[in-house]
């Protein structure tokens, strides 16, 4: 499903920030990614969602080499990928609701066919009294949910969620983390980056480490979702 | 529970640029008005002025010679004996008296003046007689007759009218493409100010289609709106124009008002189309140049 090859990445004509990277995550897996700031967690997860392509060495997504995606091609990938940016990247024009219904929208579905979905989504992540409400007038933790709503909605088969918990409080993480592991278990494959070991210890789940932009340790876990 | 979302609000415009936009088509769009009566009514001068004028040609007979009865009838003589004259006629006094008011004013009292005597000769279009070989038997039989099918003034007018509607076509489609231009530029600039949108829109899974077909959709409405305020005034001002009824005659669409809807609605089409298309092209190009 996801396979790094001797991957590495830099931006423009700036240093490497990943380095060798060899990577392979089963479909249906659920995969955490750690390391410090800088470490390379968001780059690798751009590369994934098809924002910038490999420098060095080579990724295959769904079984295609992501350098001989078409445009078009690269449009209909992401649309089996949810991404939760760190930085969120919600519209500020949209309401919460039009901002969740995003990737539905692009996709042409009509919104009677998810309005729905969209509402229970957002239900999910406390923000059902929130819907009509633009993401200026929302709190940090608040955008995240909606990214997290939106990341989840059009049901992807990857999710890539990078610090998606980083905004919210413990309580909220932990429904979150919860969310993410039920998308896991109805067969989606995720990567969660995030720096916070002591939260993600608690899962039984696999965890790969990023030191300066090289892969430091493939720890396997054996719980649920684990690599095959 | 209520509607998620109100249809085309995906990419923030700004109402300034589509005011902006709306002004220029506008402009284009009047100009274009009159380029296309320009180049209709051109083509149409011309064929009338051409037929018109074709299949008839005038002798004129001096008129300082007493003996003008003698040689008006060896003038009609030769002509009916000339092959490619279908029919020759002179004229009566009162005929040459009408042809005459426009210059002189009133009714002439032609026994005071020395007014030509004409023959009004009908051709044989499919066979009109070289002018050339019909001066020269006039000539030959001594007529003091003057033989003139109109064809340096046929052609003359013309070719002068054939070159005003050409023209007219011309500015038509550089009104096209002043529209087109201005679009793109507009779309250009407007594309740096959505950037974000255009990404998120991207990473959401929008090919540059859906992208492109967001930016279709406002400038169809900007160009249609445009286009109708433009031609509107353009048709006021024709309006206006046939009520001086003198230029009547130059703006020969007037004649036929089944063309008005028609030409108007096109001009509207046109400007609409115009606008999309150069949206399109401009969204594709910038999408692809940034990669
Ligand atoms: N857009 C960019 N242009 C140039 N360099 C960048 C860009 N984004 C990140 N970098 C650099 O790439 C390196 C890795 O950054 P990255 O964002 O992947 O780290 P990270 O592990 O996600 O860190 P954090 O935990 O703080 O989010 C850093 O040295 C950073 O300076
Ligand atoms: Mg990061």
């Amino acid at each position: 499903m996801i396979q790094f090859e001797n991957v590495g990445f830099r931006y423009k004509r700036g240093p490497e920030v990943l380095q060798n990277v060899d990577l392979e995550i089963p479909a249906g897996s659920f995969q955490f990614i750690t390391g410090e700031s800088g470490a390379g967690k968001s780059s690798l997860l751009r590369l994934l969602y098809l924002d910038s392509m490999p420098t060095a060495g080579r990724i295959s997504l769904f079984g295609r080499d992501v350098t001989t995606l078409t445009r078009d091609e690269i449009a209909w990938f992401r649309r089996r990928i949810g991404v939760v940016f760190q930085d969120f990247r919600l519209l500020d024009h949209l309401s919460a609701a039009e901002n969740v219904a995003l990737p539905l929208t692009v996709a042409g579905v009509r919104e009677a066919a998810y309005r729905d979905n969209v509402t229970e989504m957002l239900q999910w992540v406390g923000l059902g009294d929130k819907m009509e409400v633009r993401p200026p007038e929302l709190s940090g933790g608040e955008k995240q949910r909606v990214a997290i709503a939106r990341a989840v909605v059009a049901s992807p088969d990857i999710i890539l969620a990078d610090e998606p918990t980083g905004s919210v409080d413990p309580a909220m993480a932990e429904r979150i983390m919860a969310l993410f592991v039920e998308m896991n278990r109805l067969g989606k494959t995720v990567l969660f980056a995030s720096h916070d070991l002591a939260m993600i210890e608690q899962y039984k789940l696999p965890i790969t480490t990023l030191r300066g932009g090289t892969v430091a340790s493939g720890k396997r876990a054996s719980g649920r979702g684990a690599a095959a | 529970m209520s509607a998620i979302r109100s249809k085309g609000a995906l990419i923030p415009f700004q109402a300034a640029s589509g005011g902006l936009m709306i002004l220029i088509v506008a402009a284009m769009a009047f100009l274009a008005c009159f380029a296309l009566a320009g180049a209709l009514g051109t083509t149409r001068i011309a064929s009338t002025w051409t037929e018109g004028l074709a299949g008839a040609a005038t002798v004129r007979i001096d008129a300082n010679e007493d003996d003008r009865a003698r040689r008006t009838s060896l003038v009609l003589d030769i002509l009916r004996d000339t092959e490619g004259i279908a029919d020759a006629r002179a004229l009566s006094e009162r005929d040459v008296a009408d042809l005459l008011t426009p210059w002189f004013g009133g009714t002439p009292d032609l026994g005071e003046l020395p007014a030509p005597g004409i023959v009004a000769v009908t051709l044989d279009i499919e066979n009109e007689p070289d002018p050339t070989v019909v001066q020269a038997r006039l000539d030959g039989a001594g007529a003091g007759a003057v033989y003139d099918d109109h064809g340096r003034w046929r052609g003359k007018a013309a070719r002068a009218a054939r070159a005003i509607g050409n023209l007219s076509w011309w500015a038509l489609g550089l009104t096209a493409l002043a529209i087109a231009a201005s679009v793109f530029l507009v779309i250009s600039i407007a594309m740096v100010a959505h950037k974000g949108t255009i990404e998120a829109l991207r990473l959401a899974g929008a090919e540059d289609r859906f992208v492109a077909n967001l930016y279709q959709k406002r400038f169809f409405w900007l160009g249609a709106l445009g286009g109708l305020i433009g031609s509107g005034f353009a048709l006021a001002a024709f309006v206006g124009l046939d009520a001086l009824s003198s230029v009547r005659s130059a703006l020969p669409m007037i004649d036929a008002p089944y063309y008005w809807p028609i030409a108007w609605l096109a001009i509207i089409l046109a400007c609409a189309l115009v606008a999309v298309l150069a949206a399109r092209l401009a969204v594709l190009a910038t999408l692809r140049r940034r990669g």
